[in-house]
């Protein structure tokens, strides 16, 4: 069994690098093994990440128990697999690693379920990510410093947003599926989500 | 820039990939046009990322690691890569109609309006592109469901605003209206509806029994 390590040591990186680099690059532990992983295809680096990652993506596969323990294993590879193919494009600026992969896990989430309910479709959700590109840096460091305040107050949500955000996106239900398993109205269950989104200060630049 | 836009709760189901197929490419596509709704995808993505981060981690076999580390030379697989350049139509769409408007099967519905239905798959949402003659008019009408429609080229107006390209608009069950193409150019629109619409005019209502969700 592959111990997880604990998120400690991550955090400390991420927090040393924060005001030290003025550009918005990313010096955490996990955004440093990613670039190490797309330039140098670097099996150690990878194992590494995959010890750490691998766990969460499981974990991930698992939420809402929607996929069996063997199906768990094979979204772990897919998404593994597609980490070192696509760590070239990591660009530490734009992404942290752990959103960088939660991307990749959702992606492979969604068209492993399409594919076990025999769902065709000429698209796959990859086609549907949008990169942002060409930001200026300005707007790049202000995205960054966003981010780091979303970790930083994720902790702090009380436990009925936080619930509501685990089903939105740990079990990718949508809105209405999380109100009926919560067996709250649909509209407690909005406005959970808006108090979340305003605690979390996403979009502090809207309107 | 566009001036209408998804809302945070669509925002974040799309982010957290819980949105029908046709929906969360209505909304892809309004992405490919508005900066502003990038950088909200992008900090509700930092929440799911986050909210990974933090999952209780379930233990994974070493077998696991060993054929993913033996699989790491396999070829990857072909990959569509993306928006061509030089193209004022969203990547996405590009490719569910093949290059261009004008190529596309165009079924007329009334004098000012044509319907061209795309296949994404999702069978409970119709996703198909709407051309109203430059200066014509939509009858009134109401929809069973919802409607996604997002503005493609020239722009229309609802008597509540105008709309021109990269514009959302979001339109629930009870909502009436009668959308006129502006003036000079026709009016291409993406919409989605997960219901047929129905006309609402007595002038009109005789083409309901006629109308069908092409969902697929």
């Amino acid at each position: 069994m592959v111990e997880n390590k604990s998120g400690d040591e991550s955090n400390s990186g991420r927090n040393s690098g924060k005001w030290a680099v003025p550009t918005g690059r990313r010096t955490d532990e996990w955004s440093e093994c990613l670039v190490l992983i797309g330039n140098s295809n670097d099996r150690a680096s990878f194992t590494r990440f995959f010890r750490h990652f691998a766990p969460l993506i499981k974990a991930f596969a698992l939420a809402g128990s929607s996929l069996s323990a063997a199906h768990a294993d094979e979204l772990v590879q897919e998404v593994m697999l597609k980490v070192w193919q696509k760590a070239s494009g990591f660009n530490p600026e734009k992404a942290a690693a752990s959103t960088w992969i939660y991307t990749i896990a959702r992606n492979c989430r969604t068209d492993m379920f399409r594919r076990l309910q025999k769902f065709d479709t000429p698209l796959a959700a990859d086609d549907l990510n949008i990169e942002l590109e060409g930001e200026e840096p300005f707007t790049v460091l202000h995205t960054r410093r966003g981010s780091d305040r979303i970790k930083d107050l994720m902790g702090q949500l009380p436990p009925d947003q936080a619930q509501i955000l685990a089903k939105v996106y740990m079990e990718g239900k949508s809105h209405s599926e999380a109100a009926a398993e919560l067996d709250l109205p649909l509209g407690t269950v909005k406005s959970r989500v808006r108090l979340a989104i305003q605690k979390l200060q996403v979009q502090m630049d809207r309107q | 820039m566009a001036k209408h836009h998804p809302s945070n709760d669509l925002l974040m189901e799309y982010a957290a990939g819980s949105l029908p197929i046709a929906q969360a490419a209505c909304i892809s596509a309004h992405l490919s046009y508005c900066d502003r709704c990038r950088r909200t995808y992008d900090q509700l993505q930092t929440v799911g990322g986050t909210m990974l981060e933090r999952l209780e981690p379930v233990p994974v076999s070493e077998t696991l690691l060993d054929t993913v580390l033996a699989r790491l030379e396999d070829p990857a697989p072909l990959a569509y890569s993306g928006q061509t350049e030089a193209s004022e139509i969203p990547g996405l769409l590009e490719r569910l109609i093949n290059k261009d408007f004008g190529q596309l099967m165009w079924k007329r519905v009334t004098r000012a309006l044509s319907v061209s239905y795309l296949s994404t798959g999702d069978i409970q949402h119709e996703f198909a592109l709407l051309r109203i003659a430059a200066g014509g008019r939509i009858p009134e009408h109401t929809h069973g469901g919802n409607e996604m429609t997002l503005v493609l080229e020239g722009g229309f107006s609802d008597g509540r605003d105008s709309y021109h390209p990269g514009d959302f608009i979001f339109r629930s069950s009870d909502d009436t209206h009668a959308p006129v193409a502006l003036d000079g150019e026709d009016c291409i629109c993406l919409t989605v509806l997960d219901a047929p619409l129905r006309f609402t005019s007595w002038q009109h209502r005789w083409l309901n029994p006629f109308l069908k969700l092409r969902a697929g």
